[in-house]
């Protein structure tokens, strides 16, 4: 995964209509601190930059490269998972 | 008695598995279905299952497993599949592929399926069709390529035993070939006509653990391409497995005329009764019923599980497998180490002299 990856969810994965949950196949995975915001903003179209740059703008005051580092290392262990793709 | 551990209340299930129909193209040596199976005429009606799905979501049920037999026998397969997703539930269907076409997969896709499971009965054609009891081998390669044109979620299902355990690494280099995104290695489990078939079909304990290196290399090697996911066979383990997550804790099965059951087999269990979904409520049932609340909770266990802190992990392992083995459906399952019966387990795991046929004099 690199910053101007698109990473989306892999087919046969969305998120729960209103609870911090992952539904994939063969069960769910519970979501923690932003992490439904951050795959809520994978659209197909935005990359792992602009979605930093989204949260950068939401969170005031927090750290680009932490972010940066924090955003990428969530992604990486999902799309080793196997419920995203990039 | 004061118990060492004390079991966490039940919550709603998970998953409902609902059975629409025990017809099915294939008569598979270890088929998980009971040996009695329900007739097409006493099957739900398609309003009977909006029905349940409607109520299933509304007590919190995240997956919907669509299962049987086989699904695609039933001609109002997507309007079920629309209303598991209008209800709000995750749509799977487990299917043998047999009577699948590029545009039935769309209508099912359309009406919101998300997830596809396949399952090889072997690595060779012959073999395949000979354990499926039919030539399905062939039809199943064929639609991989189809299903892979769609946006779903595909899992390939391995099962494995006696026959083909020799060849498992054969037998996942053809998955990774079909490029699934998930693939479940699994060994058959001995109910039903499996359990018929037991001497013929269960591996043994060499071939166990030289299969293990082979998975965990797998696993490692798939990573990030396909999620493989493998189950250990309980046979061979020193504590028995949390079957169906406990009983009444987390899954319901409906089969296909209605009965709920805690699991596949629990209709072999002696002076189980069945409530139905034409007759109550699926919250009245998982509450209330008496086949949900047989064996929930540690009221009806032997003082050695009461006193087990491992009953909040396993909550007494699996009621059928206790009962096809030792003859009580308390009794300790045999797979556990502390069971007077665990014995027998280890008399199955021993090689077998080949199955050679005897010819008359």
């Amino acid at each position: 995964m690199e910053l101007n990856s698109i990473p989306r969810l892999a087919p046969g994965c969305r998120l729960h209509p209103t609870e911090s949950v992952l539904l994939i196949p063969e069960g769910t995975l519970n979501l923690t601190g932003p992490t439904r915001e951050i795959l809520t903003m994978l659209d197909g179209t935005r990359n792992v930059s602009a979605v930093v740059g989204d949260l950068l703008h939401q969170y005031e005051g927090a750290d680009e490269i932490e972010v940066q580092k924090d955003v990428l290392d969530l992604l990486n262990r999902l799309q080793q998972r196997g419920v995203i793709r990039a | 008695m004061s118990s060492a551990a004390t079991i966490s209340p039940v919550g709603s299930p998970l998953s409902l598995i609902a059975e629409v129909t025990h017809r099915c193209p294939l008569h598979c040596l270890y088929c998980s279905n009971p040996i009695e199976m329900q007739r097409a005429e006493s099957e739900l009606s398609t309003e009977d299952w909006k029905r349940v799905f409607q109520q299933a979501a509304d007590m919190g049920v995240l997956h919907l497993h669509l299962t049987g037999g086989e699904p695609l026998a039933r001609r109002d397969l997507p309007e079920l599949i629309r209303a598991g997703r209008d209800a709000g539930l995750y749509v799977n269907m487990i299917t043998s592929g047999v009577g699948m076409t590029e545009d039935r997969l769309a209508t099912l896709v359309e009406a919101g399926l998300e997830h596809l499971q396949l399952s090889f009965q072997d690595l060779e054609e012959a073999s395949a069709n000979h354990i499926a009891g039919t030539r399905a081998h062939a039809i199943k390669l064929a639609l991989v390529p189809v299903l892979k044109r769609f946006h779903l979620a595909f899992t390939i299902n391995l099962v494995v035993h006696r026959m083909n355990l020799d060849r498992l690494e054969e037998f996942i280099a053809l998955a990774e070939d079909l490029q699934p995104d998930r693939l479940e290695i699994a060994h058959v489990q001995y109910y039903g006509w499996a359990l018929k078939n037991r001497s013929l079909l269960m591996p043994t304990e060499e071939q166990v653990q030289r299969s293990l290196p082979i998975v965990e290399a797998a696993k490692e090697r798939l990573k990030g391409r396909i999620h493989l996911e493998a189950v250990f066979p309980d046979y061979f383990g020193s504590f028995p497995k949390a079957c169906v997550g406990g009983w009444g804790r987390q899954t319901m099965l409906i089969d296909p005329a209605g009965q709920a059951l805690p699991c596949h087999s629990a209709a072999i269990i002696p002076g189980m009764t069945f409530d139905n979904v034409r007759e109550h409520d699926l919250k009245w049932i998982w509450e209330s019923s008496s086949a949900f609340q047989r064996f929930r909770g540690d009221a009806w266990m032997s003082p050695t599980c009461l006193a087990c802190p491992r009953k909040e992990r396993d909550f007494g392992g699996c009621r059928c497998q206790a009962f096809l083995l030792t003859g009580d459906p308390n009794a300790i399952d045999p797979v556990c180490s502390f069971s007077p019966h665990h014995d027998l387990l280890k008399d199955l795991r021993v090689s077998e002299p080949e199955l050679l046929p005897i010819w008359r004099g």
